[in-house]
């Protein structure tokens, strides 16, 4: 128990001590958490919309690899994104490979199901009177669409938080893409995974802490948004 | 204008046939009402002429031409049960002007206008958990009516309304189409509505016209046997004695003008007589209907002579007869 609680303890000196490790490779994590979030939420929620809304030839087919998709193993997508960006690989020209933008492709694809496949169930949860409604006083689909995202936004901002905590949280793929270069490539997870390896213990700890903040930061800001529209009228 | 049209409609929901409607026409101008039991195709009709939904099989056209999404703009539709949009009253008056590209004061002048005129005013900033049923209605009609359409398409408008709000809401569309041509078509379950209102009555039944006045359809099941034979088939509590080759599911029809009226029993061919109480008494261009229940409700077409000689009122027991040849079944 004793090493449990030096750990603890390290853990509050390094946080307090406004330690330049711990923050360096909290500003990465954070950096490649926001780009992907963005990215995975702009690519997948207008494919749960099409998926909810749209009638098309093979919608199940598609529906059914987004419901697979969010099973991906993060190592198995991480050693396809590898393979991608290597040097001999298709996008190797990027020269992505170990950098903080390679993390930010493998997390996008593993972001993106979660978008596409939440946002399509946010999407089917709201009245098909909406979007009808919408059409037919005139509204282009792009304009009837952000109306049902209006109606359907606690669920969409829900979609955001899943996203960003799969990404912040994720280690196999950042590992074997970003290869853990201190200063440019290792996140909290990544350096957590290293730190432990070590036997680093308190270190591990003081970046779990900051992983725990840095999620909880989010969410909160996250529910203060929903709290707000909560507030305006429905 | 405003002339739509339906040519050659087939509609499916995962392959299951809803509408079968060869043609289909609402004329510009025309005051048009669709009449059919709950699940006859009566919102999936206007759904299709909204253009919400493209028909499987067939062709919409609006003023002769096959209409595209462009045409959407022209038609409006109020569905039964309508939902109010994100926002106030102010707001969901605003959308589809907004959506029109219509900017500012001339947003804020029509729906200053247009609250007015259906008395909504005092609803303005109301959200639409301040809202009563009846009241969405009304919004939802003022919105559509706000835009000007060439074609207004109401589902069930007085679902939710009583009396003196329907009366209310066919005065307002009464005095929009006194100030401007604007075809009408309104679908409703209540033939009352439809005969007050409209100048062209349609009854659908299972997805296809009727061929016969809306009055008295029921969907049945007919028993196997030749046609030639009189079958009889359960309504409710009745048995009603018809003539058809038909068998299985089917709308069984029983012409309101073919129903006999007589205060007792008299001796005749018909094979099917019922005794029950009258039930109400209207007015329908010139010909008076009499509803009585029977164990169902069936209605009868008579001349207001017939109902003066007869002394029929309300609570009165009648008697309703009529031949199993004048039975439709389809």
């Amino acid at each position: 128990m004793d090493f449990l609680a030096d750990g603890i303890r390290r853990a509050l000196a390094l946080l307090f001590s406004g330690d330049a490790e711990v923050f360096s490779t909290a500003l990465v994590s954070f950096k490649v958490a926001i780009f992907a979030t963005f990215f995975a939420c702009a690519l997948g929620i207008p494919t749960g919309f099409a998926l909810a809304t749209r009638r098309f030839w093979g919608r199940r087919v598609a529906l059914t690899v987004v419901n697979t998709a969010l099973a991906f193993p993060t190592v198995v997508v991480g050693l396809v994104i590898y393979g991608l960006l290597s040097r001999r690989g298709p996008l190797g020209g990027l020269g992505w490979l170990y950098t903080w933008q390679g993390i930010v492709v493998a997390d996008v694809v593993l972001a993106l199901p979660i978008a596409a496949a939440l946002s399509a169930a946010a999407v089917q949860g709201v009245d098909p009177r909406v979007r009808r409604t919408a059409l037919t006083l005139g509204a282009s689909s792009w304009r009837a669409n952000l109306t049902v995202a209006r109606e359907a936004r606690f669920a969409l901002v829900a979609v955001v938080t899943a996203a960003f905590g799969q990404v912040v949280a994720e280690v196999g793929a950042a590992l074997i893409v970003g290869g853990n270069v201190r200063h440019e490539t290792r996140t909290l997870t990544t350096a957590v995974a290293l730190a432990t390896a070590q036997g680093d213990f308190g270190f591990a700890l003081a970046l779990g802490f900051v992983l725990l903040t840095v999620a909880l930061l989010v969410n909160i800001a996250l529910q203060a948004l929903q709290g707000r529209g909560d507030r305006g009228r429905a | 204008m405003g002339a739509l049209e339906l040519r050659q409609v087939r509609h499916r929901y995962d392959g299951r046939l809803v509408l079968d409607l060869p043609s289909f026409a609402v004329p510009d101008g025309g005051k048009v009402a669709i009449v059919g039991h709950n699940g006859s195709g009566k919102s999936t009709l206007l759904r299709l002429l909204a253009l919400l939904e493209r028909p499987t099989e067939g062709q919409v056209l609006l003023d002769g031409v096959v209409a595209n999404v462009q045409s959407r703009r022209r038609v409006t539709l109020v569905e039964q049960r309508p939902v109010m949009l994100p926002g106030t009253v102010r707001d969901n008056l605003a959308y589809g002007l907004a959506a029109r590209g219509s900017r500012g004061t001339e947003v804020t002048r029509a729906v200053g206008a247009t609250a007015e005129r259906h008395g909504l005013s005092p609803l303005l900033d109301r959200g639409r958990h301040e809202l009563s049923e009846g009241e969405i209605q009304r919004v939802a009609v003022a919105r559509a009516l706000a835009l000007k359409p060439d074609v207004l398409l109401l589902d069930e408008p007085t679902s939710s309304a009583d009396r003196a709000a329907a009366q209310s809401l066919f005065s307002a569309l009464q005095s929009e189409l006194d100030e401007r041509r604007m075809t009408v078509c309104l679908a409703s379950h209540q033939l009352e509505d439809a005969y007050r209102w409209a100048d062209d009555i349609r009854a659908l039944a299972e997805g296809r016209l009727s061929p016969v006045t809306p009055e008295n359809l029921f969907r049945v099941d007919v028993p196997p046997g030749p046609g030639d034979v009189t079958k009889r088939v359960r309504v409710g509590p009745l048995e009603i004695a018809v003539m058809t080759e038909r068998s299985g599911p089917a709308i069984l029809a029983v012409p309101a003008e073919d129903v006999l009226v007589s205060s007792t029993p008299v001796v005749s061919s018909a094979r099917n007589v019922f005794t029950g109480k009258l039930t109400r008494i209207t007015q329908h261009r010139g010909a008076v209907h009499v509803t009585a229940d029977m164990g169902i409700e069936l209605v009868a077409a008579v001349t207001p002579e017939a109902v003066r000689e007869l002394g029929l009122a309300p609570g009165a027991t009648v008697v309703f007869a009529f031949k199993a040849a004048a039975v439709r079944v389809f």
